[in-house]
């Protein structure tokens, strides 16, 4: 008997085909059944979904032992898996994972409203067997993959700063993965919800727009900490044009005007989520999506987690390298500014930017326009405070960090993340008001207009 | 209801050669499967014979000869239709040159299902491949039948009591 290990039929794990089961009852009658999902948990166990109270369920209940046939979509393989029912999970990581993939199996075989997942029913893989029989050659080997990883491993290894990382990966994506739109997402861990800091293929950048926690793909991968797959277009998971973030509900009147679109596709047939994490603590998502089904098997998911993994590494790294605190103060920055060169001709000819900060949630508006809120907004209005009144330009991270009026959550939030949403957000309203990185956690407000700031409660 | 207490469009379904797959168990109550490579439904479903291939199925074959216990899912792809039937006593013997016009039958219906769900004949081809001499037939009169498509109505016994 051939030894085959279940990383060796993956492929037949992505329910293109459905595999079917036998099981046995106490009273000796066997029961056959077709089972929409054996999804991949590790190298010894899969997990079936427990979607009816059936025959299957109460014979599994009864006698734990079940075989399960499977067949390669390409091949025509047919490979047995002997099991063992050990549990059942109904909350966390992999039943999240399986509900996804469920949702994007029944959506594919006309089956919404009928699959619901009540339970991932973890079995032990006992053996696997490789059947005789006249198989189909298999589809060359993926190759490239492993370079992608070297490539971004290697880019994000020269980068210096939160904004070229998130370029990196972004870049590594669209240069050997072919994904055509991609997001990377930051965890606000105050608010518990998700806000875009870069983006690539999309009609807006979307940045600063933002995703609850749970919410479609991107939201379970966070909540869940795990990666999330859909294969094909499930209205489940879709994000609808109206969401609504729920801290804001005590100033309805700027909720509306604060809503920054989420850029993703209108009708995405695969998505791809995968939570970036360091530490065992959530930084952000990594997503990619596609409007062609099938576009996301597990070997770019595989990727992806690696990727993510390197992007969790570097983002902690850089993190820790801005916020220690400065031994010697007349230490030189990383990069020696520029002799400062703000032109700060007041001239009467030059029309002023006005701006407008709303303190119940820290929104600002350039010229009648929403620009940012939150913690970025409020870092956004100190700078030009101090710039107004002291005509100061340079700042440091680390006097944000301590600044009690910008109320960042706390240490672990990632204020370099903050300050590349506010870059961005301001590089999208022209550039008369600009941040730039001068250091490793200093950077220099650009502004080149008259300011005229105006507050209100 | 047909004579064999079949739904006659369940039952035209069975005729008419949809994915089979065929399930056992030894004395220990351990399960055994494989997919069937043809299937034969005669006497308005009283009869059923399905063929599977003796190395790809030698504990279900083993199972079937000690036990006589046999479930059969009949299943179409494009709707999900399914219906599974059950018997204790089933009966083996070698397949042989006069069952080929079956199989062939069976394998023209199974290209065009298989193809309404996305897959070209020649996976159908490969998934079904066999040698005449490699096959064994099992035949069974339904003791039991229950209509297995996914929904509400999954589960219910169309006819008999036992199992």
């Amino acid at each position: 008997m051939n030894t085959t290990e279940l990383g060796d039929i993956r492929p037949c794990l992505e329910g293109a085909i459905p595999a079917v089961m036998a099981t046995c009852a106490a009273d000796g009658m066997p029961n056959v059944a077709y089972i929409s999902q054996v999804y991949y948990v590790d190298e010894q166990h899969v997990a079936l979904s427990f979607q009816f109270f059936n025959k299957t369920r109460q014979n599994i209940l009864a006698n734990p032992r079940a075989t399960v046939l499977v067949i390669h979509p390409q091949t025509a393989a047919f490979y047995r898996l002997h099991i063992r029912y050990l549990r059942t999970e109904t909350e966390g990581p992999l039943f999240e994972g399986m509900k996804a993939q469920l949702a994007g199996i029944a959506s594919h075989t006309g089956m919404q409203g009928v699959f619901r997942l009540l339970g991932s029913d973890v079995y032990e893989v006992e053996l696997i067997e490789a059947l005789e029989g006249e198989p189909l050659p298999g589809p060359p080997p993926r190759s490239g993959m492993l370079t992608a990883v070297r490539r971004c491993s290697e880019r994000l290894a020269r980068c210096a700063s939160l904004d070229e990382a998130l370029n990196s990966v972004l870049a590594t994506l669209s240069d050997f993965m072919g994904v055509r739109h991609a997001m990377v997402l930051m965890l606000d861990s105050a608010a518990q919800r998700l806000y875009t800091v870069a983006s690539c293929g999309y009609a807006t950048s979307g940045v600063g727009s933002e995703v609850g926690m749970g919410q479609g793909v991107i939201g379970v991968a966070a909540r869940e900490k795990t990666p999330v797959r859909i294969t094909h277009m499930t209205t489940a998971y879709l994000y609808s044009q109206a969401m609504r973030s729920s801290f804001e509900a005590n100033v309805p009147d700027i909720e509306v005007v604060t809503e920054i679109p989420y850029p993703g596709l209108a009708e995405p047939h695969s998505q791809l989520a995968v939570p970036v994490l360091s530490a065992g603590r959530l930084l952000g998502v990594l997503f990619v999506e596609s409007p062609n089904d099938l576009e996301f098997g597990f070997e770019d998911e595989d990727m992806l987690v690696a990727m993510a993994g390197h992007l969790g590494a570097a983002i902690d790294l850089m993190h820790a390298s801005t916020e220690a605190p400065e031994t010697d103060s007349h230490a030189r920055p990383a990069i020696r500014p520029e002799p400062v060169e703000v032109p700060r001709r007041q001239s009467q000819t030059e029309r002023a930017i006005h701006l407008r900060h709303f303190s119940a949630n820290d929104s600002v508006f350039l010229d009648d326009a929403y620009l940012i809120k939150g913690v970025a907004g409020a870092i956004l209005w100190k700078l030009l405070k101090d710039f107004v009144r002291h005509g100061r330009t340079e700042f440091s991270n680390r006097e944000l960090r301590l600044d009690t009026s910008i109320r960042l959550p706390d240490v672990t939030d990632n204020l370099e993340a903050r300050l590349v949403l506010l870059r961005r957000r301001l590089a999208e309203h022209g550039p008369h008001l600009r941040i730039e990185k001068t250091g490793r956690g200093r950077f220099r407000l650009v502004v080149l207009r008259p300011v005229v700031l105006d507050e209100t409660p | 209801m047909s004579a064999s207490g079949l739904p006659p469009d369940l039952l035209a379904m069975m005729e008419r050669g949809v994915s089979v797959i065929a399930g056992s168990r030894d004395a220990d109550m351990r399960p055994s499967i494989m997919r069937a490579l043809g299937s034969h439904v005669e006497d308005a479903g009283r009869k059923v014979t399905i063929f599977v291939s003796r190395r790809q199925s030698r504990q279900l074959v083993q199972d079937i000869a000690a036990t006589g216990y046999v479930a059969v899912v009949f299943s179409e792809p494009s709707s999900h239709r399914t219906v599974q039937v059950k018997a204790r006593r089933a009966v083996l013997r070698n397949a042989e040159a006069a069952d080929e016009p079956v199989l062939a039958r069976y394998l023209a219906s199974m290209e065009h299902e298989i193809q309404q769900v996305g897959f070209a004949p020649h996976m159908t081809r490969a998934m079904l491949a066999h040698k005449i001499e490699d096959l064994v037939a099992i035949s069974f009169e339904p003791e039991v039948a229950f209509d297995q498509t996914p929904g509400p109505k999954a589960g219910t016994r169309l006819f008999g009591s036992s199992a």
